[in-house]
């Protein structure tokens, strides 16, 4: 597992709770830290509350109390004109990928840097480099619906790769893939993890959790209820079952 | 530099895709600002025209002509000219002559001189200008010489003593009633915008998601759609600007041969502070539509 930075973990949960607005506690006394480049699992069943703390970690969701920092920024005191900065810093997958259709491979991974203002100058070499990255060299003037669904994620990677993200967030990431494909896409996660880059990854996938013996944090009814270094799916106790 | 030249070149062919993906809503946008803008470009050239009548009938207050019949003899005619200029209250009489009233006829705009020559005699009558020194004085010496028999008695003066509050409260009715047509339509023409605007929101949320999830700014997102205001605005405008611009000169022309006392005139220096008032007014409301479309959106 990877030390602890002098500086603190990178991400620091303390006491967080979030209630919905509808009443609906996610997340009750959560306290969780993660050091840089370290490699987390987030299991549990689903509506434990694995993708309130991802909403909470990009500041699509507000906690209700409790104190989130990310690289020592407080997430709460944080102003909504510099979230974007944040979400700078984090790159962010999703079961259902998020691409868009109108645009080919390399457009939509250009889009990200496009709309955050990158000159287009510098454009071209960095969408090259993180599609490369991803093993899509050729690909890159196929639409997505030309797409396997493991290359469709492999594209949502590569765009989540093109600011250099320090903390890479992938929720449920193989949800909606093969075995074969979603061992290629964690092979790929584990070479970003590599390259020094915070991977967080929400997932149902108890095959993968238990093979790869990494950092794995259990969320039920809005607690951790585990947090253990080269941990599976279970807990130990219940493995036998 | 590459940055700022990125965000235009986002926005604006962002902007265009969005007039153009929902066109029929865009259009709509576009009419309803064109209406607007022709009423209000229309309005205020209207008040201007009415304006203009009230400055010259406001010059010629302090001044009657007294019309001489055809039979008074010019000898009659000078004893009544000296007898006016004895009068305390009167500050100046000219004689005006048959033929120098008809050479003033002959200078109003828009009548055709083949037509005055073909009436072959000079049905003018020559007259007395009296200035007065007090406009109040004007009844009395309307009165006056009017019992005098070297008079012409069909009219015998051109004292109109109402003329001037009448045009006034013309012009008071129309600019209220502009005014109230305007802000109407004003109204109409932002929530129209603010519904296309809305529409092209809704058509790009894929992208506005993904824009806001790789860390897109709230500007960088509204821009493109503040451009598509702004263009509905400028296309509006422009059309309104054209019609405007090159109607003018002719409605003036026709309202002149129609309204031949009438002391109207084409003005290109006002025009041109109309056009522009147009095109800035379009842009307004392009901007504010696109901005009340925007503005709860990206609220979250």
């Amino acid at each position: 597992m990877a030390a602890v930075s002098e500086a603190g973990p990178q991400i620091h949960l303390e006491h967080i709770e979030k209630t919905y607005p509808n009443g609906t506690v996610a997340l009750r006394d959560v306290t969780l830290e993660i050091p840089k480049q370290d490699f987390v699992f987030l299991v549990g069943p689903s509506g434990a509350g694995k993708s309130t703390l991802v909403r909470l970690l990009i500041r699509e969701e507000k906690a209700t109390s409790g104190t989130i920092r990310v690289e020592g920024q407080d997430l709460s005191q944080l102003k909504r004109r510099h979230l974007p900065y944040l979400r700078r810093k984090i790159g962010m997958v999703f079961q259902d990928f998020k691409l868009l259709p109108n645009l080919t491979v390399f457009q939509n991974v250009a889009f990200a840097l496009r709309v955050t203002e990158g000159a287009l100058r510098h454009l071209k070499p960095k969408v090259e480099e993180v599609i490369s990255i991803v093993g899509l060299e050729g690909k890159e003037t196929k639409f997505p619906d030309q797409l396997s669904g493991g290359e469709q994620q492999r594209v949502a990677i590569a765009r989540a790769l093109v600011h250099d993200p320090r903390i890479f967030l992938a929720d449920e990431p193989t949800g909606n893939l093969d075995p074969a494909t979603s061992w290629e896409i964690i092979q790929l996660l584990l070479q970003i993890n590599a390259r020094g880059t915070t991977v967080m990854m929400a997932t149902h996938n108890r095959e993968i959790v238990d093979v790869m013996r990494r950092r794995v944090v259990a969320i039920e009814g809005g607690q951790i209820v585990r947090d253990e270094d080269a941990g599976g799916y279970h807990a130990p106790a219940l493995e036998s079952h | 530099m590459h940055r700022l030249w990125n965000r235009i070149d986002f926005a604006f062919s962002s902007a265009w895709q969005n007039f153009w993906r929902n066109a029929a809503v865009s259009v709509a946008s576009v009419l309803i600002v064109w209406v607007v803008l022709l009423a209000l470009g229309s309005l205020l050239l209207v008040l201007h025209s009415l304006d203009q009548i009230v400055a010259l009938e406001k010059t010629k207050a302090s001044a009657i002509s007294v019309y001489l019949a055809d039979t008074t003899p010019l000898s009659s005619a000078m004893d009544f000219k000296l007898h006016l200029e004895n009068d305390p209250r009167v500050t100046d009489v000219t004689y005006v002559s048959k033929d120098q009233a008809m050479a003033r006829f002959r200078q109003l705009p828009a009548l055709d001189p083949s037509v005055i020559d073909t009436l072959g005699t000079n049905p003018l009558p020559a007259s007395l200008d009296v200035t007065v020194r007090d406009i109040r004085d004007l009844a009395a010496i309307d009165q006056e010489v009017r019992t005098s028999p070297l008079v012409d008695k069909s009219p015998a003066t051109n004292y109109e003593p109402n003329v001037i509050d009448k045009i006034i409260l013309l012009a008071r009715v129309a600019g209220i009633a502009g005014l109230v047509l305007i802000i109407g339509l004003t109204g109409l023409s932002v929530f129209i915008i603010m519904l296309t605007i809305r529409t092209a929101i809704y058509l790009r949320r894929k992208e506005i998601e993904v824009m806001k999830l790789v860390g897109a700014t709230d500007w960088f997102v509204r821009w493109p759609f503040i451009v598509e205001g702004l263009i509905v605005g400028v296309v509006g405008a422009a059309v309104a600007v054209l019609i405007v611009g090159f109607g003018y000169r002719p409605a003036v022309v026709n309202l002149q041969s129609v309204l031949i006392f009438i002391p109207l005139a084409f003005d290109p220096a006002y025009l041109r502070v109309v056009l522009a008032a147009m095109l800035v007014f379009g842009l307004l409301l392009g901007s504010v539509g696109s901005y009340l479309g925007v503005r709860r959106f990206l609220k979250q």
